[in-house]
């Protein structure tokens, strides 16, 4: 028989007996649960609707005194007045009468058959007829019964065999004065009775007034099925009879209850339907347990069955051991058999495999000793204590402790020093909670044999034996790599520390280093280090890669100039580029030269030009003052009150004044003539030179080379130095103010020197290709105070003049046979040469 | 009061400065001779009417430096220049720096003696016009905040009405400002009004 099938018969069985015993004990369950069910249930309904009766009777009181207060009868009271004596019969009205408020106002709340307005004495005085129903014979008499009571309100009873609700509400006219009550009366009929419930209690479920003296119904609900004066006994076939008496409407003498009829039949559909439903619900049930069980059983043998066919398969690979064939009998037992045979094969093959690892873990350990013994790393293993588990040869050496020795010693007490062991408890957690690297390396100083500290590189790797995490610690001497680690750092220091700006850019211009001191230059050239150079230097950057020589070049930035070495290095593709500040010389350079410029201009000003201003300013004054003196006396003569004195003194005055003219002209004259002349020997070409490097900076403004064409040997003169210089410096500068007026590749400027006279004299000539002197100036040029130059003072070359006839010289004009002109200045030699070597 | 102008003359040569007294002094003018800028300048106070024949060049304080001094706190003495002779130049500078005149050396008496006339006149009348403009700002500073306003109103053109309901008054009320206003200014038209207060604001 197939297993799943088994299972489902099995789940059947099951099922079905469960669903018989919970039968048999579910629905007597059910029936008492029913039963106290029904009976709160019935207790609910009948409180329930007396409630709602009461609230209807309740209507009715509230409805009497509306009525009672309204102000209609109140008005119509007014001018009424009733007295005992008169016993005239009540007057009874079928239309709504005055003292009433319009129908609409209170017929919804209440339906009283007639509405009485009763006076204090009891005695009905008005009638108002609401239904077409008879008004009780009792209720016209005036009985003392149905006085005005303030306590009693609404009252049940029974009127000719009927029972009635009375409701009285006190009446006072619209002055306050108490007039008596107005009663509502309303039968407790059938139709008050359904009005009561207002419809809520259904099925067939029956209220009733009950005579509980007499047993009999005095009302009901539904007169069809419980008629008036039906027993209880006849009623109880039918119903379940719930009775109350009531407290609110305390009749004379009468026993009246309240009584709920529900109907027997509606029960019992109730109870059919309830056994139904649980008889619905068990079936459900077991059919859900019986699929579930038969699903679980078969899915549990489904994979019983794909279990052992893998154990089977297994055993047949590996073990090689077949699945026991299973020739009916009992199946599991031939299993049980079969599984034990399999766990002893598992063992066997278990302890051969140990035996092979053992020999694999010997032989493994074996290389790694060697390995350990051989390192020239210390290797150092360590317990999760600290401790040390075991250390290798080299170790040994390094630390000088035998392996016996470091075997349990605490590590970082032991091999480091102070520091590194304080730093190693935090890498050491840190590495347990993984938070560094699996594979740590760390520098730390070691202390090696007899406490000498060295640098360490220390790889620690943790691993876990038998559970115990461990650290491997590879510990390295790297004394010889700091020391050249130091040593490439001090030389990288050179060019940081370097006054002078070194930076160095690769080929594409980018700026890899810079020092300090390049912060002008990068400045200069608008970038920092890391970014690249402008344009041109980058080009130039190329070139010298290129050519792979060194460039020199200079640079000016503000104040700055710096020198510039541009040293390719070709096999690494970058140039270092060296600077030097020479601002500084340049600076003094360039002030030197200004000054001895300023130096010949202001020399010559004192001389010639400052003289002759001098000389002006000078002969002004007292030529002013004269003048002045003689127009203030012209003045005063013309005018009639003429001071004789005055006059005199005035022209006292003028004589001083010409006096210290003529003084100032003497004075000049001996500045310029009569001096005592200064002799000193002289080479003439050396004052030439020396007259040409004074100009040479103006001359190279105006772009004129001035050419030197200089004997050989020396030719010595006996001259005032100054004075000579003065005039070649006169002439030179005339020379190049001459130049300024033709084109600058026309321009020329020779001086030149050589003997004359037959040996005896030394002619010096600056000529110049200016435009020429022309032929009428030619003859003036030597007159005081003649200039062609709009700035001049035409004292220059009369000055010169007299200090070339003071050295017995001369100075000579002519044209230059190219255009221009030429100056030419003798002075007698010293010690005449012979005339054999005068080309002349 | 001291009224009649002098002419000052600052240069470093006596015989300078006397000839051109001598001079000056014939045609019945104040003379005052200073032999250097700075004892000039430690004479001299501005209120004093008259005009400056200044040496330019000099030891010690120039004539510019005396100018640039001079023009520096205000004071507005009209400036004659001497020159003697190459310091064109120097005259020029000074003429840029505000001098009225200037004369080389040696001097036509009849251009001297013009050119000074010429400094004096408008010394004068420079005098009465700031004279004038302190009267005008003391009679402004007389005015009420409010007779302010309605008077810069009234030299802005705008007719009574429309200052009225500018200032939000009546334009009775502003008719009784405009007249404390004619009153206190002394103004006889609208017109000398509004020439006094462009005078004042030329300032």
């Amino acid at each position: 028989m197939p297993m799943p099938l088994l299972a489902a018969l099995v789940g059947l069985l099951c099922g079905l007996s469960v669903w018989l015993v919970l039968d048999l004990f579910q629905s007597q369950a059910l029936r008492e649960i029913f039963s106290r069910e029904l009976q709160t249930r019935l207790d609910q309904q009948a409180r329930e609707t007396l409630i709602r009766f009461d609230n209807y009777t309740e209507a009715h009181v509230s409805t009497a005194r509306l009525l009672a207060n309204h102000r209609s009868l109140s008005n119509y009271l007014e001018p009424l007045y009733w007295s005992e004596r008169d016993s005239t019969p009540a007057m009874l009205h079928y239309q709504a009468p005055a003292w009433l408020p319009p129908a609409t106002l209170w017929r919804p709340l209440a339906r009283p058959s007639h509405i009485l307005l009763i006076d204090t004495w009891g005695r009905p005085r008005e009638i108002h007829r609401v239904s077409l129903d008879a008004l009780p014979q009792e209720l016209y008499g005036g009985s003392e019964q149905y006085q005005f009571d303030s306590r009693e309100r609404a009252t049940l009873t029974v009127l000719g065999g009927r029972p009635y609700l009375l409701v009285s509400e006190r009446v006072e006219d619209a002055t306050g004065t108490l007039m008596g009550s107005l009663m509502l009366v309303a039968p407790v009929d059938a139709a008050f009775l359904r009005a009561s419930q207002q419809g809520v209690a259904g099925d067939g479920v029956v209220v009733g007034l009950l005579d509980a003296d007499e047993q009999r119904f005095l009302a009901s609900s539904e007169p069809e099925k419980v008629a008036r004066g039906e027993r209880m006994e006849t009623a109880h076939r039918d119903y379940l009879i719930t009775s109350q008496a009531f407290y609110e409407y305390e009749g004379a003498a009468l026993n009246l209850q309240f009584a709920t009829l529900v109907p027997h039949a509606a029960v019992r559909a109730v109870q059919a339907s309830v056994v139904d439903v649980g008889r619905h619900q068990l079936l459900v049930s077991a059919v859900t347990f019986i699929t579930v069980f038969t699903l679980v059983f078969s899915l549990l043998s489904a994979r019983l069955n794909r279990i052992m066919s893998r154990i089977s398969f297994f055993s047949r690979k590996a073990l090689g051991s077949e699945q026991p064939m299973v020739e009916g009998g009992n199946q599991l037992l031939a299993l049980e058999d079969w599984v034990k045979q399999f766990i002893r094969l598992v063992r066997k093959t278990r302890e051969e495999m140990r035996l092979k690892y053992e020999f694999e873990v010997q032989e493994s350990e074996t290389l790694k000793r060697a390995i350990m013994e051989t390192s020239l790393d210390s290797i150092i293993t360590i317990d999760q204590d600290g401790r040390i588990v075991e250390i290798n040869t080299t170790a040994e050496k390094v630390f000088g402790y035998l392996r016996h020795e470091a075997i349990g010693r605490e590590f970082a007490g032991l091999l480091l020093d102070e520091e590194s062991a304080a730093r190693f408890p935090a890498l050491w957690a840190g590495l347990r909670q993984g938070r560094a690297p699996a594979d740590l390396r760390t520098e730390m100083t070691a202390l090696g044999v007899g406490g000498k500290p060295f640098p360490a590189e220390l790889a620690i790797k943790p691993l876990a034996l038998h559970g115990r995490s461990m650290l491997t610690v590879y510990l390295r001497d790297i004394t010889e790599r700091k020391r050249a680690e130091q040593e490439i750092l001090c030389l990288a220091k050179f060019p940081a520390e370097s006054p002078s700006p070194v930076l160095r850019v690769n080929r594409s211009g980018v700026i890899i280093y810079a020092n300090a001191s390049s912060a002008r230059l990068l400045e200069y050239w608008g970038c920092e280090e890391g970014q690249t150079l402008p344009p041109y230097w980058r080009e130039q950057v190329g070139h010298v890669l290129g050519s792979g020589k060194v460039w020199e070049v200079d640079v000016a930035w503000g104040e700055s100039i710096f020198s510039l070495l541009f040293t390719p290095v070709v096999d690494l593709d970058y140039v270092n580029i060296y600077g030097r500040d020479i601002s500084a010389v340049r600076h003094a350079e360039n002030q030197a030269r200004e000054h001895q410029q300023e130096l010949v201009h202001v020399c010559r000003l004192s001389t010639m030009g400052e003289m002759a201003t001098g000389l002006a300013h000078e002969l002004n004054q007292p030529l002013s003052a004269i003048a002045n003196y003689a127009n203030g006396c012209a003045r005063r003569l013309q005018m009639d009150n003429r001071d004789m004195r005055d006059i005199i003194s005035a022209l006292e005055q003028i004589n001083v004044q010409a006096d210290r003219a003529g003084l100032i002209i003497k004075r000049l004259r001996s500045l310029v003539g009569k001096q005592q002349p200064v002799r000193t020997k002289a080479d003439i070409n050396q004052v030439v030179r020396e007259v040409c490097s004074f100009v040479e900076f103006e001359a190279r403004k105006l772009n004129v080379v001035i050419e030197q064409e200089l004997t050989l040997s020396e030719m010595y003169v006996r001259i005032d130095v100054v004075q000579i210089e003065q005039v070649l410096l006169n002439l030179i500068r005339n020379a190049l103010d001459a130049l300024r007026d033709v084109p600058e590749e026309e321009r020329d400027l020779i001086v030149r020197s050589g003997c004359s006279d037959e040996g005896r004299s030394v002619a010096v000539q600056v000529i110049d290709t200016g435009p020429g002197i022309p032929a009428e100036a030619m003859d003036r040029l030597f007159e005081p105070f003649f200039t062609t130059k709009s700035s001049g003072m035409g004292m220059g070359l009369i000055i010169s003049k007299t200090i070339m006839e003071d050295h017995n010289g001369r100075i000579t004009v002519g044209r230059w046979h190219h255009g221009g002109t030429t100056f030419t200045m003798t002075l007698p030699l010293h010690e005449p040469i012979r005339i054999g070597l005068d080309e002349d | 009061m001291n009224n009649q102008p002098t002419v000052f003359v600052v240069d470093d040569d006596q015989a300078m400065r006397n000839s051109l007294k001598w001079l000056i002094e014939s045609v019945g003018m104040r003379v005052e001779t200073y032999g250097s800028a700075d004892e000039f300048v430690s004479n001299y106070y501005p209120g004093r009417a008259g005009c400056l024949l200044l040496d330019v060049r000099m030891p010690g304080m120039s004539g510019l430096e005396l100018q640039e001094q001079f023009n520096h706190r205000q004071i507005r003495i009209p400036i004659i220049i001497i020159t003697g002779h190459g310091d064109v130049p120097m005259a020029v500078r000074s003429m840029k720096a505000g001098a009225v005149d200037f004369i080389e050396k040696p001097f036509n008496d009849e251009l001297l003696l013009e050119s000074i006339r010429n400094a004096l006149a408008q010394d004068t009348e420079h005098r009465s016009y700031q004279a004038e403009q302190a009267e005008i700002t003391a009679r402004l500073g007389q005015l009420t905040p409010r007779e302010h306003e309605v008077m810069e109103m009234v030299t802005d053109g705008k007719a009574n009405k429309e200052i009225a309901q500018a200032l939000g008054v009546s334009a009775k009320t502003v008719e009784a400002h405009r007249a404390r206003v004619m009153e206190k200014m002394e103004a006889d038209s609208l017109a000398d009004l509004v020439k006094m207060v462009m005078a004042a604001s030329r300032r």
